[in-house]
């Protein structure tokens, strides 16, 4: 690996019993589109303050390429950072919000507003130069903050979960503007976010955080397939979890024995390999069909239809409810409570996971 | 015809007899002031304006005049500039500290004005302070500044934390960051702060009263002795102009907000 542009080495702060950040260490490539995901209180913010020279840290230290910048203050560091309030200066005008940056730098006037007026096409907020901060949407707003915060040509872009007070739609639109821009113009994009839809659909790596430790970290779908602990397996997506014991191996593949069922299951990473364990399930793994079809009997107990997909709870005797996630265009069988039903899935549907 | 509620009318009532009482005592100097006697009382044969030409002949009254102003003119500066220091200060820490801070910055209200005074003039006694210009402006200043903290904290308590944090990272050093975007969010807030002090200022007596003797006489004082001394209906005049000149300044004021 190439140096990083950015290395956060056993970042440590408290907010007197919390540990808001629990040592934690990451290096970030330089160009990478990086997602900070966690629940509220995780430490998402706290991370991103340090980086960005907000708070200091009790502990560690953060290095851009080689420069130990631990104690340099924000104006120093020349990294764009966008809020969820969007955080503009209400007393100026979208172009004097988006000139500020340049203006502190004292660039030549006529440099300031040829970048202006690129920054604002870049976004599309060109028609809206003149307006001021109170008369745009939020969406507007938002494109605003990302064309001021990407006009100093930042060396890294800092987002805190900029797309959390827009509506849905909305969202989704801008996930995929966010994404193009990230691709267009190579800037590294540090990204925070409690949303695990928005995490994996645009993310190159993801940190999963909680209780200011790192859970886990990689690609979108290293972490959906193998996660490592419960809570990173029901954070990012849900997971059916079931309490096994293993009772051989073959390769790879570990052999579980559940009440009443056996299944084969895959070994995740530092998981174990022998005596108790939890198997976690994604819903979409599992295959509903109609009876002795498939090699668990089992009962619907309620269905919820989202359109292209729909949700069925069924219970089986001895392991309880199970959530299935089946698309809708599959019609061989229609769930409907009560319904006696088989479920099935594949060799390497199950991860097998350390015990609570 | 809807049937009026006697509370309605209770209330109607009551709020007009409140008004009245407010606002007569304010007109009852108009036609005072407008007497053709040389005492305080209502016109005997004709109406006069010699009173208004005492007033703007006097010596006295115009010196007392000005010392108002000035010494309203400084004291609503140095307020402003204080008072939106210590609130742009305190808006940053936010902590309880602060806090406390903001609730000590405007005790001067709550205390009793003769009690302040009293405390004014024992330690401008020490400082050599009585009887100078200096004197009343630092004691005004003191009096004005809660007025002007108060209306940057309600400028500032809905301007969004993350702003500095914004403004920091885009490159603005803390200076940068308080005067370029801090300051103009508190501007209508020190606007009104200058006003208030400027009243403040002009309308206060009882710690000129303390604190002055001959030298340094404002207009509250000059009033004021002018009815101790001599029932000279130029104060009529007087407060008939300030009643005027408070009219007309509010109603640029709501003009301008409409
Ligand atoms: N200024 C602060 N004072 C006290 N506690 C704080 C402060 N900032 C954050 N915390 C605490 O640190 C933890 C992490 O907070 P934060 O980084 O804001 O979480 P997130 O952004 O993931 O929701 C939380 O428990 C929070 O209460
Ligand atoms: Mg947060």
């Amino acid at each position: 690996m190439t140096t990083p542009i950015l290395s956060v080495s056993n970042a440590v702060k408290r907010y007197g019993d919390v540990h808001a950040l629990d040592h934690v260490s990451q290096d970030i490539a330089d160009g990478e589109f990086l997602t900070l995901l966690g629940p509220s209180g995780s430490g998402k913010t706290t991370l991103l303050s340090a980086i960005a020279g907000f708070i200091t840290l009790d502990e560690g230290r953060i290095a851009l390429r080689d420069t130990d910048i631990t104690r340099q203050p924000p104006e120093h560091r020349d990294f764009g950072m966008v809020f969820q309030g969007y955080a503009l200066f209400p007393t100026m005008t979208v172009r004097d919000n988006v000139a500020f940056p340049l203006k502190v730098r004292k660039r030549p006037a006529a440099e300031i507003r040829a970048r202006v007026d690129e920054c604002l096409d870049l976004v599309q907020m060109g028609q809206y130069a003149d307006r001021m901060p109170s008369q745009l949407s939020g969406g507007q707003q938002q494109r605003v903050a990302l064309a001021r915060a990407l006009s100093f040509h930042p060396q890294v872009l800092l987002l805190d979960e900029p797309l959390s007070a827009l509506d849905k739609k909305l969202r989704a639109d801008l996930q995929w503007e966010l994404k193009a821009l990230h691709d267009r113009l190579g800037v590294t994009f540090i990204y925070v976010t409690h949303d695990q839809e928005e995490a994996l659909s645009m993310s190159d790596r993801i940190v999963i955080l909680k209780d200011g430790k790192i859970q886990q970290d990689g690609k979108p779908g290293e972490l959906y397939n193998r996660p490592v602990n419960s809570f990173v397996a029901d954070f990012l997506g849900k997971s059916n979890f079931i309490d096994v014991t293993v009772t051989g191996a073959e390769g790879d593949l570990l052999h579980c024995e559940a009440k009443g069922a056996s299944f084969p299951a895959i070994a995740s990473e530092n998981g174990p390999r022998s005596g108790q364990a939890r198997a976690a399930l994604r819903p979409e793994r599992l295959r509903l069909a109609a009876p002795g079809e498939e090699f668990l009997p089992a009962r619907v107990r309620q269905v919820s239809y989202l359109g292209e997909r729909c949700q069925v709870i069924v219970t089986h005797d001895t392991l309880g409810d199970l959530l299935v996630s089946c698309p809708t265009w599959k019609t061989d069988i229609t769930p409907a409570p009560d319904l006696p039903v088989s479920i099935g899935w594949d060799r390497d549907a199950c991860v097998l996971l350390a015990p609570e | 015809m809807m049937p009026v509620s006697p509370f309605r009318i209770f209330f109607q009532t009551g709020a007009w007899m409140v008004t009245a009482f407010l606002v007569l005592p304010l007109l009852v100097v108009i036609p005072v002031s407008l007497t053709d006697t040389s005492y305080i009382g209502l016109p005997k044969e004709h109406l006069s304006l010699q009173h208004y030409a005492n007033y703007f002949a006097s010596p006295d009254w115009l010196k007392a005049t000005w010392t108002s102003i000035w010494i309203g003119t400084i004291v609503a500066t140095c307020a402003t500039v204080l008072g939106t220091s210590f609130a742009i200060g305190c808006w940053f820490l936010s902590d309880r500290a602060s806090a406390i801070a903001r609730w000590v910055l405007i005790t001067p209200i709550l205390v009793p004005p003769v009690v302040q005074s009293l405390g004014f003039y024992r330690f401008w006694v020490k400082l050599g302070l009585i009887d100078t210009s200096t004197g009343v402006i630092l004691a005004h200043t003191l009096l004005a500044l809660p007025y002007v903290s108060i209306s940057v904290f309600a400028a500032l308590a809905n301007l969004d934390r993350n702003i500095p944090r914004a403004a920091r990272s885009l490159g603005a050093s803390v200076r940068q960051t308080v005067m370029a975007v801090i300051v103009p969010a508190a501007r209508p807030g020190m606007l009104t702060g200058f006003v208030f002090a400027f009243i403040v200022s002009f309308d206060e007596i009882v710690g000129v009263l303390f604190i002055t003797v001959r030298r340094v006489t404002t207009l509250p004082k000059q009033i004021w002795e002018g009815i101790q001394d001599n029932i000279d209906p130029t104060i009529a005049s007087v407060a008939t102009l300030l009643v005027i000149l408070t009219l007309i300044v509010t109603a640029i004021g709501a003009l301008r907000r409409s």
